[in-house]
């Protein structure tokens, strides 16, 4: 069996396989949405890793002194020194740098995890676990993919599992390998108001640049809400952002830089791009019959290409407000 | 909301503070005692939210035609309070203050009584909702018969000697009793209009917001428009009369007669240029028919006697006919996107109706389906009673008015407008004494009445020149009655932005009353004979709109009005032909100058001022 499985081929029955991530990215291909062309690594790649290399043993021993923050970090730190020690089979590596090549030679990809299990979903959109930009040759791509399952023991991470009570140890992890977006413009939308759970309206959250200075909380995004129905936009909340993520190509790396005084009070997107998006929002929430959390960004060209996306769990699991308040 | 607005602490003048303005003393003897801020109420007037009508009295009232206050409040609080028993709403109050009308809502807090009130209402409400369309057929009935009654009363005309016919037929009644019961007749015809105009408006409402209300239930952030857009589309009068400029000008175009219709202007033309053809004929034919049935719509909103109808000067339906015809000849569309907004209607409604949750969506249907049926009675009264009646009513009044000035107790028909109802009633009784004794009395009115008139002439230039404070009295800790907020467009945050002044300038702020973004420069038109200035892709801005300047919605760009909600008719029409309209700015008229380059962004309420000529 291979390792690997193209993007537009997974599908929701691959979700134990691939994860939620590479299947919301599948679903969007399939439905013929701009997506960055990529593959996912399989689970059965992660596991005859840990076997292979009997990471699993190593890891199930230290997982047992895990319990306080500290010792999750000290944990944490080890496994994934751990990662870092061994080598991928050479099945594998010569499956990713044929797939690799086949997007582009040195071409710039983001290598991101995507967790099996909705619980680990949620984390994994949390950012507990890591995702790498502009990863560039074959040998950076299976680092990163080591690295990628590495990340299923962040301290946060393992902070999470305690929390809703699964075990890493018996977790795994799909990798997304992924063509970069060089994002002038990048963030998150949501099929309905998050605050109200009102399902009329779409919130889009934007910044300059690639979407991790927005995740990780660097820069105040700039919101917008749309009437989902009408697509007029209902309010703007222009913030003051500072700095943006950007590759620096002197340097190789994505790095968060100062964004120009002048431009820092503009809003990231016009009014058609963000009309624009709240038309893809709905689009995927119909294909999909669920509101939906959805990562997008916007290139030079101001193309829109979306990153991700996953069922909105909040006020879906809820009900909404007016089925549960009861009524005169 | 973008923009933080600190919880002003400020308060509106008292109703007693407010001066009286320059030479505009004496002011309170043009009204009836009762109907403005006096002491003598002690605290009651200073301690209410009072807010000047803007949307239906945005100009100081004459003295006569503040008679129609005396009539519609009654017959509304009446039915509000004591025949359907709305139960939060015990009606409105009003007070005039230098010319000006005021209101403030009397409303129900405690849900005790609400409650109480609340089964009454259901069953009566109820009454009229399960047999509307038979109840509302009834209504028109009723006010077409009222309608032919106000046409039919005839001013005597006070002859010589009397008709012998009232000797032969043993009668006993002559001319001195005919005037006065001709007069009394008139106003209690127009007594009854104003309970007929409220037999239904408050159950309209009603109806409409109890769908207004589950949409917000369920999508709190579902825009006033969108709930609006939801009933739109379906035929209601209000357009009609704009239609029928429209088919009068295909018809000359069938018949031939294009070029004579486009440049006509007037009626005296239209008769002359066409009366020569058979064409012509038929096509003025038409032309009457169609005056006679739908150019009873008022230049304004009806309400006051200067306002005038399409009937009083055809030449703006004129005109419009004739620029109609002009379009044709060019090949351009001149129809309204009637299947455009119906399928837009069906659109939305079922994008929002597929998202309700599966338990409440028989709800949904049940409401909206009321909401519809009840709907063309909101605007269609207006076309029957502001603009039709009223219409006929302020013309049968100039009638009394020609009457007095021909005896010389008026030096003009029209000066009957600066007399109260009563004082008109008190002067035709001493006409008919001075008549009946064939002059030998030697009436006063020639010398007691044109002095007083004079005055309130003067009294009344003066107050046009005032500008009346948009609130006065308490400011409201918040503004929840429904009405209040649909038509006025009256929210707790709109009356406190009246407390600061603009902090943004250039930035004029409104409600949305019908969606779209546009850009375009600004005609900035205060009556309806500046109408034909307006060009094409132009922003109309006016204190408020009537329905007879509907036609200009087919050449504007949006619509900005200082007054209104989302139900009133620029934001109907503007629904209608799918551009955007900011109702209730307030100041529109005020910030903005003809010329000014606008955006107009109904989503977020508001008009930028881009650039200023």
């Amino acid at each position: 069996m291979s390792y690997l499985f193209p993007l537009e081929g997974c599908e929701p029955r691959l979700a134990e396989v691939v994860g939620g991530k590479a299947v919301g990215l599948g679903w969007l291909m399939r439905e013929e949405l701009r997506v960055p062309p990529g593959f996912a690594v399989g689970t059965h790649a992660y596991r005859e890793f840990v076997t292979d290399t009997g990471l699993d043993r190593t890891i199930h021993d230290l997982l047992k002194d895990a319990g306080s923050v500290d010792e999750q970090a000290e944990v944490s730190r080890r496994i994934r020194s751990l990662f870092d020690e061994h080598e991928a089979g050479s099945a594998l590596r010569e499956e990713l740098a044929q797939a690799y090549e086949r997007l582009g030679v040195d071409r710039p990809v983001a290598v991101r995890s995507s967790a099996i299990s909705e619980d680990a979903a949620a984390a994994s959109f949390a950012g507990e676990h890591d995702t790498f930009l502009w990863v560039v040759g074959e040998e950076e791509v299976v680092r990163a993919v080591l690295a990628c399952w590495a990340s299923l023991f962040t301290p946060q991470a393992l902070a999470y599992f305690g929390r809703v009570g699964l075990h890493p140890d018996e977790s795994a992890m799909g990798v997304v390998v992924q063509a970069m977006v060089a994002a002038e413009a990048a963030g998150a939308m949501m099929t309905l108001d998050p605050v109200t759970g009102d399902r009329s309206q779409i919130t889009i959250e934007g910044s300059y640049g690639l979407g991790e200075a927005v995740v990780a909380g660097e820069v105040n995004p700039d919101r917008y809400a749309v009437d989902k129905i009408t697509l007029e936009i209902r309010s703007r909340t222009v913030s003051a952002k500072h700095v943006a993520s950007r590759f620096a190509p002197t340097l190789g790396e994505v790095r968060l830089g100062e964004v120009p005084l002048a431009e820092q009070l503009l809003p990231c997107l016009s009014d058609d791009e963000i009309v624009a998006l709240a038309t893809l929002g709905k689009r995927v929430e119909r294909s999909l019959r669920a509101a939906q959390d959805i990562e997008w960004a916007i290139d030079a060209s101001r193309e829109v290409h979306l990153l991700q996306t996953r069922p909105e769990t909040v006020w879906s699991a809820k009900h909404s407000p007016a089925a549960t308040g009861g009524h005169p | 909301m973008s923009t933080a607005r600190s919880t002003s602490t400020g308060c509106f003048p008292s109703p007693f503070e407010v001066a009286i303005p320059a030479a505009c003393e004496g002011w309170e003897d043009m009204y009836a005692y009762h109907a403005v801020f006096a002491g003598d109420r002690g605290e009651a007037d200073v301690k209410r939210f009072w807010f000047q009508n803007g949307l239906h009295c945005p100009e100081p009232l004459h003295p006569f035609d503040s008679v129609w206050l005396e009539h519609a409040h009654p017959a509304l609080n009446q039915a509000n309070a004591r025949l359907f028993v709305i139960p939060p709403s015990l009606g409105v109050e009003y007070r005039i203050l230098n010319g000006y009308a005021y209101l403030s809502g009397n409303s129900i807090t405690d849900g005790e009584t609400i409650g109480r009130r609340a089964q009454l209402f259901a069953q009566r409400a109820g009454h009229y909702y399960a047999n509307w369309d038979e109840l509302y057929g009834r209504w028109v009935e009723k006010v077409e018969a009222a309608t032919r009654e106000l046409a039919e009363i005839e001013v005597p005309e006070l002859p010589d000697i009397e008709d012998e016919a009232i000797v032969t037929e043993g009668r006993g009644i002559g001319s001195t009793y005919a005037l006065l019961a001709a007069w009394d007749r008139l106003l209690n015809g127009f007594d009854r209009i104003w309970q007929y105009h409220f037999e239904f408006n408050s159950l309209g409402y009603a109806g409409y917001l109890s769908f207004y209300e589950l949409c917000r239930e369920v999508f709190p952030s579902i825009s006033d428009q969108s709930v609006a857009k939801m009933v739109s589309g379906i035929d209601v009068l209000v357009l009609r009369p704009d239609e029928e400029l429209r088919r009068l000008a295909r018809r000359a175009v069938e018949l031939g007669v294009a070029a004579p219709v486009r440049v006509a202007g007037d009626e005296e033309s239209l008769w002359r240029s066409l009366a020569e053809s058979a064409e012509g004929r038929e096509w003025l034919a038409d032309f009457d028919e169609t005056k006679r049935e739908w150019f009873w719509f008022s230049f304004g909103n009806g309400l006051y006697h200067n306002h005038h109808t399409w009937a009083d000067d055809t030449s703006v339906p004129i005109s419009r006919i004739g620029s109609y015809v002009g379009s044709l000849e060019r090949g351009e569309d001149i129809e309204r996107p009637r299947e455009a907004t119906a399928a837009e209607r069906d659109r939305i409604t079922d994008e929002y109706r597929m998202l309700f949750p599966d338990e409440m969506r028989q709800r949904f249907d049940e409401s909206l389906a009321l909401c519809r049926t009840v709907f063309p009675f909101l605007e269609n009264h207006n076309f029957y009673i502001e603009h039709r009646y009223l219409g006929l009513f302020w013309n049968k009044v100039r009638e009394f008015g020609a009457l007095l000035a021909r005896a010389g107790f008026l030096a003009d028909s029209e000066d009957v407008f600066f007399l109260q109802h009563h004082e008109i009633r008190e002067a035709l009784g001493e006409l008919r004494l001075a008549w009946s004794s064939g002059g030998a009395g030697a009436p006063r009115g020639p010398r007691f009445w044109p002095p007083i008139v004079e005055r309130r002439k003067a009294i009344f230039e003066a107050m046009r020149e005032w500008t009346p404070p948009p609130g006065l009295g308490q400011v409201p800790e918040e503004i929840t009655e429904p009405t209040t907020i649909m038509l006025w467009g009256l929210t707790t945050e709109r009356v406190r932005s009246w407390l600061v002044s603009s902090d943004e300038p250039g930035l004029v702020a409104g409600i949305g009353g019908s969606p779209g973004v546009v850009e375009g420069p600004a005609r900035v038109v205060l009556s309806a004979r500046e109408l034909d200035q307006i060009q094409p892709g132009e922003v109309l801005v006016a204190p408020s709109t009537s329905p007879s300047w509907t036609p200009v919605f087919g050449t504007i760009a949006a619509a900005v009005l200082d007054t209104g909600g989302i139900m009133c008719h620029a934001a109907i029409v503007a629904r209608e032909y799918q551009l955007p309209a900011i109702v209730g700015t307030g100041t529109a008229t005020k910030v903005i100058k003809t010329g000014d380059r606008l955006r107009v962004d109904a989503g977020a309420g508001t008009v930028t001022i881009l650039g200023q000529i």
